[in-house]
């Protein structure tokens, strides 16, 4: 450890706290750290001192705006009381009982993850100028074999349609691909999922989704590309609300 | 003024007799914190600290840790963050005291300068009195150490069903039985069906377990019929093991984890390893030379033959075959893993409050479980699957089922964070370990706190019930391992060795022997059957509380096995009692 003399007198003040509550072996990179987090601690609540200050049309912050934005900070635990009545009431409640044969038992859609999170827009006459397209390849997964199946270009032809309906062609040996428009080109192959224009949609990308998609977003899919998309979201779910084509609840069309 | 009447309190206590002096020290440290707590509250800064520094000395030495923590709350504005705290102050301390000693101290404190004191504990002390010999020291020192003081006894009156459920009767048909080569012969006999042990011996219901429906659980699937044959067969050439046979140890070290390994789970059947780390991913590697699969895309599952034998071989995906599967969706680490009884499903809690549940299947989220809003510490499916159990920072656990967004049951009563979840075999009870130094155990059924355990002098780390259901062994930072009767709610033993956290239990598959793993680096075994024979079980054990624990760490200690500066995180006993253990190699 460095000698104290050597050390800033923050830091100092710092060592002689953690010897004060019994630390005693530690990293010296925690001297740093303990520092950072008061600094960011102490200016949080300064600046909300200095807002309510502000709000009470006082000329300075004082002792009583600061103590007002500590006790608006901490961490508000329930009280025992509070935790105790609730869990009487939640506790007085029989067990439900369990349906055989039910499938995964997992809640009601709206409550789980499995549902799409991005909504495949209509075709519609191309009107944007985009020229170049972003590749972005799955971030596990070896070389990303391009194919002409990845149309480059812009423009929406038949061809393109017909070659990129085929989800789940050997293409994707190493997976997912998603095809993201761009109105200026930019260099192929970046690994981030880069905020759609208007003239793309849905990249919100879960990715807890990705492992099991194969999914070519273009906006030049047709709908034979969406429902097989979708179908292939509806693996392990019951199908009673499997609208898909009318599923609003995810719709993550401006980003 | 307090400290005249801390110093007057001090003194008679110091004259009493010898006898009773043990008793009565244990009015020192609530009294010494509740006055301490009340001079701050009232904003007598200067005299809280002289209070503070005359007798913070005077305590005894597990105490320490919570002193260091009370000399920095000095201001009223401290202690109203401090939940903990706030619980104390509000809470009563429980002390148990025998009737002799009572009297005395009664006699003292009703004289006329003392009444303050005596208002003072009549507020925030709970005597709990008994009819009997005054403890000794060392009696007093085995229980005492948690934030609230001891249990009441009729806390822990109540009845536990301890006992385990019945195994259903599985018939075994010919046509599993390929590999069972030598003791066929050939002859195409209908074997009985093979029923454990303990479930042929008795007809009749066993009187200590629950009723088979006193709490719903899911029927049984044909693959769980499946699993439960192969379980038969493993037990069969399962290793009986004792003083002279210990069990082998594999261990599975995580390299280059950088000290973010936060969470290892194993499934019962020992394929999959599943490890929670500081990165917010959840990693499942497969152990066994069969790789992990994803199921293959809708439109290729339509192609496929239904009907046919191996029809969950088909609709495996072999483009997907790894070793290792990544699971990404956590904001925070990963502080507890669970995999589901049937292998299908896999939970993890972590920091961000959540629990989820992953479908290892197609290796993805499934469900985000939100009622934790602050840090999940651990999680556990029931033996039975369907329900789980997650605790946290705010000092409740929850009980769920996999169908239901909000929790079934809410634990609440531990005064600080609840580090540790664990269901009972019949999964009818679920044991908490908590920050506070005391164990609960919670009925599923109504959600009552049904026994307390206080002894250890630390935070609990880890918790694990023995194969029989009746007794209950849990380790704290304190390096004890500690032996709890749940029957009777009695501590039964103690185990000294390890100088550090012991972060993880287990109990070998037929009970025989205790593996503990702790922070210092070593793995140990204990002798279960022998630290659970010749149990003290008469009445004035029970009605008293008395124990008297016998220094036998050294007899029951059958080896300590070193790892090179890897604390060990997991223990898990394979069917046939291999132990494989699992920690992240930390140099130094």
């Amino acid at each position: 450890m460095a000698s104290p003399k050597s050390m800033r007198k923050d830091a100092q003040m710092m060592a002689q706290i953690l010897k004060d509550m019994g630390i005693t072996e530690y990293e010296p990179r925690v001297i740093n750290q303990m520092l950072e987090f008061a600094f960011r601690y102490v200016t949080t609540i300064l600046d909300d001192a200095k807002i309510y200050s502000s709000h009470a049309k006082k000329a300075t912050v004082d002792a009583d705006d600061v103590r007002l934005a500590i006790q608006c900070r901490a961490d508000q635990s329930f009280p025992r009381y509070f935790l105790l009545d609730m869990a009487r009431q939640r506790n007085q409640t029989p067990l439900p009982l369990i349906k055989p044969y039910s499938g995964p038992g997992l809640p009601p859609d709206r409550y789980c993850l499995t549902a799409p999170n991005y909504r495949l827009k209509s075709l519609q006459k191309k009107a944007s100028t985009s020229a170049g397209r972003i590749t972005i390849s799955r971030l596990s997964v070896g070389s990303v074999t391009s194919r002409p199946s990845t149309p480059t270009l812009g423009t929406p032809t038949p061809q393109t349609m017909s070659v990129s309906t085929k989800v789940g062609t050997p293409m994707s040996l190493t997976g997912q691909r998603f095809t993201v428009q761009m109105p200026t080109s930019q260099s192929p192959a970046v690994k981030a999922s880069i905020p759609a224009t208007s003239a793309v949609q849905n990249v919100l990308i879960n990715p807890s989704l990705i492992g099991s998609k194969n999914i070519l977003i273009t906006t030049n899919m047709v709908s034979s590309q969406n429902t097989a998309n979708e179908s292939s979201n509806a693996l392990k779910r019951k199908r009673e609300d499997d609208d898909d084509d009318d599923d609003d609840d995810d719709d993550f069309d401006n980003l | 003024m307090y400290e005249e009447y801390y110093s007057g309190l001090k003194h008679f206590i110091e004259c009493s007799l010898d006898c009773h002096r043990a008793e009565l020290s244990q009015l020192f440290y609530p009294l010494f914190v509740h006055m301490y707590l009340e001079l701050v509250y009232n904003q007598h800064e200067n005299e809280a600290k002289s209070f503070f520094e005359k007798f913070h000395g005077d305590q005894e030495c597990y105490y320490q840790d919570d002193l260091r923590v009370l000399s920095s709350l000095t201001k009223k504005e401290h202690m109203k963050g401090n939940e903990t705290m706030l619980d104390f102050r509000t809470s009563k301390f429980v002390l148990r005291i025998s009737r002799d000693s009572y009297q005395l101290l009664k006699r003292h404190l009703q004289e006329k300068q003392n009444n303050q004191i005596w208002n003072i504990v009549q507020e925030h002390l709970y005597i709990d009195i008994f009819d009997g010999m005054p403890r000794s020291k060392q009696q007093i020192d085995a229980m005492v150490g948690s934030l609230a003081g001891e249990a009441k006894r009729e806390a822990n009156k109540s009845k536990v069903f301890f006992g385990l459920l019945k195994e259903p009767e599985i018939e075994v048909p010919l046509d599993d039985e390929d590999e069972e080569g030598e003791n066929e012969e050939g002859k195409p006999k209908k074997k009985k069906p093979k029923k454990d042990s303990i479930g042929s011996k008795s007809k009749k219901q066993d009187p200590n377990a629950p009723p088979q429906n006193r709490i719903p659980l899911p029927e049984l699937k044909d693959s769980d019929k499946l699993d439960k044959i192969m379980n038969m067969k493993e037990t069969t050439k399962r290793v009986r093991l004792g003083p002279d046979c210990l069990p082998s140890i594999c261990f599975y070290t995580f390299l280059n984890a950088y000290q973010g390994l936060t969470a290892v789970d194993v499934t019962d059947d020992s394929s999959l390893i599943a490890g929670g780390f500081a990165d917010s991913t959840v990693r499942v590697w497969s152990v066994t030379p069969k790789k992990l699969r994803s199921v293959k895309q809708a439109s290729d599952l339509s192609l496929i033959d239904k009907e046919s034998d191996d029809v969950l071989e088909r609709i495996m995906d072999e483009k997907t075959a790894s070793e290792l599967k990544i699971l990404y969706g956590h904001s925070g680490p990963v502080y507890g893993a669970s995999f589901s009884p049937d292998r299908n499903y896999l939970l993890s809690s972590s920091e961000d409050g959540t629990v989820r549940l992953w479908s290892l299947q197609t290796f993805t989220c499934l469900v985000g479980y939100k009622g934790h809003n602050y840090p999940v510490w651990d999680t556990q499916f029931s033996p039975y699957g369907y329900y789980f159990v997650s605790g946290g920072h705010d000092r409740v656990a929850r009980l769920w089922a996999t169908d239901h967004y909000q929790p079934l049951r809410i634990f609440a009563g531990h005064l600080a964070d609840v580090n540790c979840t664990r269901f009972h075999p019949n999964s009818n009870y679920v044991a908490t370990g908590s920050a506070d130094r005391t164990v609960r155990l919670w009925d599923v059924l109504n959600g009552n706190c049904v026994r307390i355990f206080t002894g250890h002098k630390g935070p609990i780390h880890s918790l694990t019930f023995s194969p029989n259901g009746r007794f209950l062994a849990t380790g704290a930072t304190d390096g004890r391992v500690l032996l709890w009767d749940i029957g009777h709610g009695l501590m039964v033993g103690e185990l000294k060795g390890h100088t550090d956290t012991v972060c993880s239990l287990r109990f070998s598959r037929d009970g025989e022997i205790l593996a503990s793993g702790s922070m210092d680096n070593t793995v140990r075994l204990w002798d279960a059957i022998k630290a659970f024979e010749d149990l003290e079980t008469d009445d004035f054990t029970t009605a008293t509380g008395h124990i008297n624990l016998p220094e036998n760490s050294q007899e029951l200690l059958l080896g300590t096995y070193m790892t090179k500066s890897t604390p060990v995180v997991h223990l898990h006993f394979t069917r046939r009692n291999l132990v494989l253990a699992a920690g992240a190699y930390s140099p130094q």
